[in-house]
């Protein structure tokens, strides 16, 4: 726990320094730089910085207009989401009905959010602003040269042209990953859903109902503890088959490939990659026809009499073989079908691997004499498993949220027969992903689908949290430099 | 002796046969059925028991459902442009995160290794809140941002490359008085062609291998406005099926073929940049 406990500890020591040096700055500045903490340019004016100086103060009029006209609509409503239902009221000088000045809860929360955000940036940029105000008088104290505006711009392709690289892809990160996680994890504490949705209803603070009621499974309608638990364990036991599966299968086949014995083996490679070089909305839905009830398998088993076998030794109780429309049936094919997907990726890395062998370690072993199956047992395998192991760890995480392969074998085609299932729209081949995606997309359910997605997370972070200690073992970056 | 060495090798290949015939069979499959000459699904032989182009002239006469032409024009423009922001953005984030000297640099890697644990999923949800806000829903600039602008979380494989290059080049052009920006555009990105090509091809491809996505923010709209991936799932609803599904197999070949012919030029730089990153963490 080492690397963690480091990163709190170093995220703790920047903010305490990043402080102090404010508060030194206000302390021992001057009059421009104290002044500064009200109007931003201050400090560049004194030193005759007029551009940068006129930037800053019109940036601080920009928040300032941005807070009074955009941010007071909508944060001061935050506490309760909005008051004021949608009605449609008679307009007395037009008579005609119109709609009243309602309150949409969506709105009040995305806008007061984003207000949160954009304050909390104004925030730092204020701090660093007196800071550098105060250096800039340290340095005009000292007689050293004070950047022109020209200067300054050049300064952003040169030392911190870090800062122009990474300002559009951050900016882009916020808005697209940062605000709507953030948002999800507001909607959990909410009663978002389809009796709530904006604009015609308002929805509101519940506080820990939500997680209440994931974790509470009382009666007929109230199931979502008894399908999340039935969910979460088949994701993990899908995560764990499909990981192991696909790994060794792969390991196994490029072994097999690499081979001295085999003939042609880029034709092999080639025909084997095809599998995965096919989109998968493409190959997955096919299988999914190839195995249906009616299709083309069955008619064959049928054929071929196993169906029957099948029926007689009470497998199944159908004409058919229920291959992704009954539990277990499907369980067990979505497993086989991914090793269908899985292994050929698998293949291409472990063939990667072997390809970067150590030929010295190789080398050594044949010269004391090592057989084939000891350079194997002692070398190769030892070398790929430990290059390979951490993605172990990153696999089953994809794995959990792997939606592509549960979602187009099982969607529309598996219905589940458990009412207690379907009460909380869970099937028992649903991951927590596709359960979530169901939730919001048909049912309109965000408060759930909101408390399993930080379920989810928690998941994937308590395993890769592991792999990060156990497995990578810290940061390696330095070596390869 | 030498029989017994010759019957091995024979197994062992015949043995790699018998796995590529069971990785295959799907896949000939589709190519049979596409050549099929009736509109659903033949259920009782593996081979159609026709074979006729028929529903390969037909995938490309538009109907109510089938907008195959409209489609593959839609995915190709928004593939394109997630393709440039994208490998802009994945660059920029990779060289400054390997090449830069700031503070913040830690911090901010910690931040994304963070982020990428939310499963993309998960953050859609709310994405597609915003965007409906924003009437940006059942948009291809949606889809686009929605692609490209979170697309500088997965730098870790392009930063990887860049962390082997030399450092001593770097040194020598900044003796010599060159901006970082220069140095960037003038001496790194020319000597990183492989790694270039594989973001290249690598963001250009998923907006056609991405099925989630598109479904999500263009599932309300109109048929003229699908991606492929959407087009042909909503081909094999249950009320459709029988009638589409030999135009769905027609059409998974026709944009399985470009997609697996650049996947193809992308592997050599697929296995290398995924092995380099396993190597690196």
């Amino acid at each position: 726990m080492t690397a963690i406990k480091n990163g709190v500890a170093g995220f703790f020591a920047a903010l305490g320094s990043f402080f102090g040096s404010f508060f030194n700055a206000i302390a021992r500045g001057d009059a421009f730089v104290k002044l500064s903490l009200i109007i931003w340019g201050a400090g560049y004016f004194k030193r005759k910085q007029y551009v940068k100086a006129l930037l800053m103060t019109l940036l601080e009029v920009g928040v300032i207009l941005f807070s009074v006209f955009f941010a007071m609509q909508y944060v001061p409503k935050f506490g309760t989401l909005g008051t004021v239902q949608m009605e449609q009221v008679l307009n007395m000088q037009t008579m005609q009905m119109e709609f009243n000045d309602f309150d949409n809860s969506f709105l009040i929360l995305l806008f007061s959010l984003f207000s949160f955000v954009v304050w909390a940036v104004a925030i730092v940029v204020w701090m660093r602003n007196v800071v550098n105000a105060y250096a800039l008088q340290q340095a005009a104290e000292a007689g050293e040269h004070i950047n022109s505006f020209k200067e300054d711009l050049r300064t952003f392709i040169g030392e911190k042209f870090h800062v122009t690289l990474l300002s559009l892809p951050v900016l882009g990160i916020v808005v697209f990953t940062v605000v709507p996680i953030l948002l999800l994890i507001f909607v959990a504490f909410t009663n978002y859903d389809q009796q709530h949705m904006p604009p015609n209803a308002l929805f509101t603070w519940v506080g820990l109902n939500n997680f209440k009621s994931l974790f509470s499974s009382g009666g007929m309608t109230v199931t979502f503890g008894y399908a999340f638990v039935r969910v979460l364990g088949w994701t993990l036991v899908w995560s764990f088959f499909a990981t192991l599966t696909t790994y060794f299968g792969g390991i196994l086949m490029s072994l097999l490939l690499n081979s001295k014995k085999t003939r042609v083996p880029k034709l092999w490679r080639l025909l084997l990659v095809i599998t995965i070089a096919v989109p998968q909305f493409v190959s997955l839905l096919l299988v999914r026809n190839f195995f249906s009830n009616g299709g083309i398998v069955n008619t064959i088993c049928a054929n071929i009499g196993l169906t029957g076998f099948l029926r007689d030794v009470g497998l199944i109780s159908t004409s058919y073989i229920p291959f992704l429309t009954a539990p277990g049936w499907a369980h067990v094919m979505i497993i086989l079908i991914n090793i269908w997907i899985g292994v050929p990726y698998q293949m291409l890395i472990a063939t990667g691997v072997l390809m970067n062998l150590p030929t010295d370690q190789l080398e050594s072993a044949r010269v004391d004499g090592a057989n084939k199956f000891q350079t194997f047992r002692y070398i190769t395998m030892p070398y790929l498993l430990q290059v390979t192991a951490p993605t172990l760890v990153t696999d089953f995480v994809k794995n959990i949220n792997n939606f592509n392969v549960i979602y187009l074998l099982t969607d529309g085609v598996y219905t589940t027969t458990n009412q207690l299932m379907a009460n909380s729209q869970a099937k028992e081949v649903d991951l927590l992903v596709t359960w979530l995606f169901n939730l919001t997309q048909n049912y309109y359910n965000y408060k759930m689908a909101a408390v399993i997605g930080i379920m989810v997370f928690i998941v994937c972070a308590v395993f890769t949290l592991i792999a990060f200690n156990f497995v990578i073992g810290g940061d390696k970056e330095g070596t390869y430099q | 002796m030498k029989s017994k060495k010759a019957l091995g090798i024979f197994s062992h290949n015949l043995l790699i046969a018998v796995l590529c015939v069971i990785w295959l069979i799907p896949i000939v499959w589709l190519l049979c059925m596409s050549f099929s000459s009736s509109p659903s699904m033949n259920t009782s032989t593996f081979f159609p028991k026709e074979w006729s182009l028929t529903f390969y002239q037909k995938l490309f006469q538009p109907d109510t459902v089938n907008q195959f032409p409209m489609w593959f024009m839609n995915t190709f423009k928004i593939a394109v442009a997630t393709c440039i922001i994208s490998t802009c953005f994945v660059l920029m984030v990779a060289y400054a995160t390997s090449f830069g000297k700031f503070k913040a640099r830690k911090p901010l890697m910690n931040v994304a290794v963070i982020l990428n644990l939310f499963p993309g999923v998960l953050t859609m949800i709310a994405v597609y809140f915003t965007l409906r806000t924003f009437g940006l829903t059942n948009s291809h600039i949606g889809l686009t941002l929605v692609y490209s602008a979170s697309s500088g979380l997965g730098y870790l494989i392009c930063k990887g490359f860049f962390d082997t290059v030399p450092r001593a080049l770097c040194e020598a052009a900044r003796l010599d008085g060159c901006s970082e920006a220069r140095i960037f555009a003038q001496i790194i990105i020319p000597t990183s062609k492989p790694i270039i090509v594989y973001t290249i091809i690598n963001s250009f491809l998923a907006p056609w291998m991405d099925f989630v996505y598109a479904k999500m923010i263009l599932n309300a709209g109109i048929s003229e406005k699908y991606t492929v991936a959407v087009g042909l799932y909503k081909m094999l609803d249950k009320s459709l099926i029988n009638n589409y599904f030999t135009i769905f197999c027609c059409g998974g070949i026709l944009v399985s073929i470009p997609i697996a012919v650049l996947f193809f030029i992308m592997q050599k730089f697929y296995v290398e940049g995924i092995t380099a990153g396993a190597v690196k963490g």
